[in-house]
């Protein structure tokens, strides 16, 4: 019989990831040489050069700030972010089984952001809980209230959009209520401008917290691909298939807070990329999760290194929070998404 | 040897669902739960897989208690078919036979000529050998059931449980896969609403009320005009069929037909 073999293509696995390498490489060149100062490709590239070999090739030390300190600082915390977003978008569209479900829609992103603000303006647990620690209780205790919602209202897939809803209202109110009612006028507008998603701040020192987060996130993520692809038909079907159920939920249900968490008290509150990119990716690599993640990873990260400089550079002289630009996107695509899974199933 | 249960108990909310029974099936035969609606069918069948846990007796497989065997080893020894399983996701019928595989597979193995092999011969057995590529959401009820039991095979158990798979399929498609479940070879147990397709399929049946096992055996035996009478509420009149087989007609209780 002559139909397709599934196993390794070993050559084809190769071509994709080079592929997406070059894509990636290319996203994060493009992001280091557009921007308000004009500078050649050349002295990027020394400026790239001078920063990560530690060379010593003359380039003006603004540009060299510029470049490296601003604009790659940047450009791979956007990528970061993006990829750990869809990441956690697939993982909670799997587990789930809605095609609807991401941090920002079930309000985790809301949650952490509200840890955070927490943290941030009322000062809880002095200087030794950090803004990412604040964001990452946030987050666990929003998940948990959509997993109580959801259960209390049946438990069918379609409860989880309504309680995650319902979550988000509420934990934007306690972020809104935090904010006016207790931070100066220059604390709230710092807050207002930060939720939307904003990578202006971003420096070195988020990334080395960044980077781990999202790589070993994706390594556990990685580590479930096949119990993941088990959920197809739901928990007691990936049960009677011998997947230890209660452990991957809980398991994949942190990693997705922690990465969901610490990518809020970065850069804020991006939505819909947890949404776009896993749905998009389906249709370039299939819906099995052993392929799916990887595209998830590298196709948000380069989406998101796009958006950023399309907010950078929309406007000139101004900077769109990075949340209006995904969601421009991301509400139509949510609307098309909306539109197929009402077809019914025949 | 194969799946029995001893004295097995479990509820919800206080309320006793399978209240204390005690069943066992026999190596390659095809075993028949019956019972009206709420009688603890499915959740039996899901405490046989360990989807639920007892909350007293015990479940054994060849012996041993299933609490104490691993949940992989678990899926490559007892495979579950469910009632009307779907899914949201775009997959293909190899797709969904290829899942049948997990518990065969480590979590970073890639697939092997085993797994192709398994997968392959599934598909053979259930008659969908030349339909790898199909997509599920264009596969009729009865096609859906037949890929749900290769997914089944693929995970070459010796036992296969089956609640209801007959369920919303119009007769011939319920003929059907009945008689490829007797002609599997391999243990089943399958919960079954029609007592005519019991008795036409099934070795043996159970009767299941309340949580309880009110017979078992084989279907002449259990299926008794005064059982079916004092159990399903209705009055029957059983002959042998031209198969040789038990045939049940339904008798209309008098006035029930001059009101329509």
């Amino acid at each position: 019989m002559s139909h397709a073999v599934h196993g390794p293509n070993w050559p084809a696995r190769l071509a994709l990831g080079l592929l997406a390498t070059v894509a990636l490489t290319l996203s994060v060149a493009l992001a280091v040489t557009i921007g308000e100062m004009k500078i050649p490709l050349d002295v990027a590239l020394r400026a790239l050069g001078n920063g990560l070999f530690g060379l010593d090739w003359p380039v003006g030390a603004i540009q060299q700030g510029v470049i490296f300190d601003y604009r790659l600082s940047r450009a791979l915390m956007a990528g970061l972010c993006g990829g750990a977003l869809a990441l956690s978008g697939a993982i909670l569209q799997a587990l789930l089984r809605n095609p609807l479900a991401e941090p920002y829609i079930l309000g985790i992103s809301a949650g952490a952001s509200t840890g955070a603000v927490a943290v941030l303006i009322l000062g809880v647990g002095g200087a030794a809980v950090t803004v990412s620690a604040g964001a990452f209780v946030g987050s666990c205790i929003a998940l948990a209230v959509v997993a109580l919602l959801a259960a209390g209202a049946g438990g069918a897939s379609d409860r989880v959009i309504l309680a995650g809803v319902a979550t988000s209202q509420l934990f934007n109110a306690a972020t809104a209520t935090i904010v006016t009612t207790l931070a100066s006028a220059e604390q709230a507008r710092g807050v207002m401008f930060w939720l939307l998603g904003n990578f202006g701040g971003v420096r070195w020192p988020d990334l080395w917290i960044a980077t781990p987060v999202a790589l070993i996130g994706f390594a556990i993520c990685m580590l479930h691909a096949k119990a993941l692809d088990a959920f197809a038909f739901g928990a007691d079907a990936a049960a009677s298939l011998g997947v230890a159920v209660t452990r991957v939920r809980v398991v994949l249900f942190i990693v997705t807070a922690v990465m969901t968490a610490i990518m809020v008290s970065i850069v804020g509150t991006v939505g819909f990329v947890g949404l776009i990119i896993p749905h998009a990716a389906r249709f370039l690599v299939g819906s099995g999760h052993a392929r799916l993640l990887p595209a998830c990873l590298v196709g948000g990260a380069i989406f998101m290194i796009l958006a950023d400089i399309v907010s950078r550079t929309l406007i000139p002289q101004q900077i769109l929070p990075i949340g209006v630009v995904t969601a421009l996107f991301g509400a139509p695509a949510f609307a098309i998404i909306l539109y197929r899974a009402r077809r019914p199933a025949s | 040897m194969t799946l029995a249960t001893r004295e097995a108990r479990w509820g919800v909310g206080g309320r006793m669902i399978v209240d204390g029974i005690t069943l066992e099936a026999k190596p390659g035969r095809v075993l028949g739960l019956i019972g009206p609606n709420g009688s603890g069918k499915s959740s039996l069948l899901r405490l046989l897989c360990r989807l639920r846990n007892v909350a007293s007796g015990v479940i054994l497989l060849n012996g041993r208690d299933i609490a104490e065997v691993g949940r992989k080893e678990l899926a490559r020894r007892l495979a579950f078919v469910e009632q009307q399983a779907t899914t949201e996701v775009q997959l293909s019928v190899c797709d969904v036979v290829r899942l049948g595989r997990t518990p065969h597979r480590a979590a970073l193995a890639s697939w092997s000529e085993a797994d192709e092999h398994a997968v392959e011969q599934a598909l053979e057995r259930v008659g969908l050998g030349e339909r790898h590529e199909q997509h599920w959401h264009t596969l009729s009820g009865g096609e859906r059931q037949r890929v749900h039991i290769a997914r089944a095979l693929a995970q070459e158990p010796s036992e296969l449980i089956l609640d209801e798979p007959t369920n919303h399929l119009d007769i011939q498609h319920q003929l059907a896969i009945l008689s490829l479940i007797r002609r599997l070879g391999v243990t089943c147990i399958v919960a079954l609403h029609d007592l005519n397709l019991a008795a036409m399929f099934c070795d043996e049946i159970a009767l299941l009320q309340g949580g309880r096992l009110l017979a078992a055996g084989s279907p002449d035996t259990v299926l008794t005009e005064e059982t079916i009478q004092a159990v399903f509420g209705v009055a029957v009149s059983i002959r042998t069929g031209a198969s040789g087989r038990r045939h049940i007609e339904y008798l209309m209780a008098s006035g029930d037909g001059a009101a329509d």
